[in-house]
């Protein structure tokens, strides 16, 4: 949801007074193109994951380089009854739910979430847009929730749901990533931002950081966390809200 | 190159063996895509920075802003370091942004843009980009085509035979005979200048535009001055490659179109005889 104003733009109607640079838009709705996509997509992840093999750390910035503003991007107040709930109650009733392959379904209170051994971190956010901000995140790795619940062992992918509608339809956003981008060290659930708690526009109450993927990857607004086998019964199958209507590239290491 | 003779004593010389014409062409369409591709995902953030970090309200040595978005045509500035130049009617798009406002992109882009898709289709022809071109160099090192057809020779770098050079190049004068069977100092550091400079310097800046390669290769953010400086050396490195490709194919229509294209078609170019001129 990081790049929500631009590529509702996109999707959005308008008049193109003259098309300056042909792109090649359309030709992804065609099962061959799209499978060549796909086919490069997860050539892409399966080469980063040779380089990987030593589950190296993204760079960790000093404080000094912190971004004196962050682009505050996507979705910045969600919509709807339930959220303005959760925020009048500064989500004290609200709890990260985590369900589907795991062995101990959790729902855990922010409060909860807080008095896990928590993980700062200070990295860069690069958006699949161009620009890059440095921020400071707070949070519990994702990989000790997976600890508390166990995990089945046909489980394969996380699944986050989010609390914001994205689409002009009226849908939730959701991403999802493998357990190998799960269970990095670097991966966690932000509640804590440039030592503060997590400001709505970023995400609050919670949100993903992902440091080896790009900003979209990156879901805000975090509500609960579905752990899966497969990804094609999840939205329109690709993985993600920007997979499923952008054409966006699954793997995003890019 | 084995000088045939033909029945008109033209002499053809074979100048383009078939790995040369395949990575031409190939590499050709590649480029062509990434640069569309390219330009759209430029066209989504007109501004370079350099340094790590880059995102509005940081300084960008280019820039395009705009006024007035609910025009048709909006009032646009193009800054490039401490220049400002009024651009209204040049650059500068405006599209709703889905929530009343407006967005302004530098170029007009389609109507129906999937902005991820087009991402896609950049990392997919990046691929054939980056794995072709070590293929390609170890085919100039191992076939001796890069001794003999684009190193310089000791004569090459006399000062008499650049000064020539230039001279010809100026009066955009044919090669003929002898002369035109080999290439000359300036073609040779074009093309190794493509081959080993801007087309790697393209690919790594390209990856180091990636959070899991700079994780694997952090020493790659460092080479380039940090992520923000990747993406602007990546941009004009781009533009360096369009500018050589219109020099290019600006220097076939001189040189003759029809011979030169036969010749990185089917690889036989013919000499012109010295005194044809």
């Amino acid at each position: 949801m990081t790049d929500l104003i631009t590529r509702r733009t996109l999707l959005g109607s308008f008049a193109a007074a003259g098309t300056l640079l042909a792109g090649c838009s359309r030709l992804d709705d065609k099962t061959p193109f799209r499978q060549l996509l796909d086919a490069s997509d997860g050539f892409t992840m399966h080469a980063q994951r040779l380089i990987l093999a030593k589950r190296p750390l993204v760079r960790e910035l000093p404080p000094s380089q912190i971004s004196a503003t962050f682009p505050m991007n996507g979705t910045t107040m969600p919509q709807g009854d339930y959220y303005k709930r959760l925020l009048d109650d500064e989500f004290r009733d609200w709890k990260l739910r985590v369900h589907g392959l795991v062995d101990r379904p959790l729902a855990l209170t922010l409060a909860q979430l807080q008095s896990l051994p928590a993980r700062t971190q200070i990295t860069m956010h690069n958006c699949d847009e161009g620009w890059s901000a440095v921020g400071q995140w707070t949070g519990v790795q994702l990989a000790r929730l997976f600890a508390l619940s166990g995990l089945r062992p046909n489980a394969r992918y996380a699944v986050f749901h989010c609390l914001d509608k994205i689409d002009l339809d009226g849908k939730y956003y959701y991403e999802s990533i493998d357990l190998q981008d799960a269970l990095h060290p670097q991966t966690i659930l932000a509640y804590g931002m440039n030592g503060k708690q997590l400001p709505i526009g970023y995400g609050a109450p919670l949100r993903l950081r992902v440091e080896m993927q790009i900003g979209y990857k990156n879901a805000k607004y975090v509500d609960r966390i579905e752990v899966v086998d497969r990804l094609d019964t999840i939205g329109k199958g690709r993985g993600g809200w920007w997979e499923d209507f952008d054409n966006a590239v699954w793997y995003a290491g890019q | 190159m084995q000088p045939e003779q033909d029945p008109v004593k033209r002499q053809i010389d074979y100048r383009h063996p078939l790995p040369v014409r395949v990575w031409h062409w190939a590499n050709a369409a590649v480029l062509a895509v990434l640069l569309m591709t390219g330009l759209l995902i430029f066209d989504i953030h007109p501004h370079l920075y350099w340094g790590d970090e880059g995102h509005a309200g940081v300084p960008a040595f280019l820039s395009l802003s705009g006024t007035h978005l609910d025009r048709d045509v909006p009032q646009t500035e193009l800054q490039v370091g401490n220049h400002r130049w009024d651009v209204t009617g040049i650059l500068g798009s405006v599209i709703d942004d889905g929530f009343g406002g407006k967005y302004l992109l530098a170029a007009p882009a389609p109507a129906d843009w999937q902005f991820g898709a087009t991402r896609g289709w950049h990392f997919a022809f990046a691929w054939i980009l980056g794995l072709s071109l070590p293929l390609y160099g170890l085919y100039l090192l191992g076939s001796g085509r890069l001794k003999k057809m684009l190193l310089p020779t000791r004569g090459d770098l006399e000062l008499r035979s650049i000064a020539n050079e230039f001279w010809q190049h100026l009066r955009l004068k044919r090669a003929r005979g002898e002369s035109a069977r080999r290439y000359n100092l300036l073609q040779k550091v074009s093309y190794l200048s493509v081959i080993f400079v801007l087309i790697p310097t393209l690919v790594l800046s390209g990856l180091t535009m990636s959070n899991a390669i700079t994780a694997a290769f952090p020493d790659l953010i460092a080479l380039f001055g940090g992520r923000q400086s990747a993406r602007s050396v990546h941009f004009l490195a781009a533009m360096l490659l369009v500018l050589f490709v219109l020099v290019h194919v600006f220097q076939v229509f001189v040189a003759g179109f029809f011979n030169l294209m036969r010749s990185m078609i089917t690889g036989r170019f013919v000499v012109d005889r010295e005194d044809s001129a």
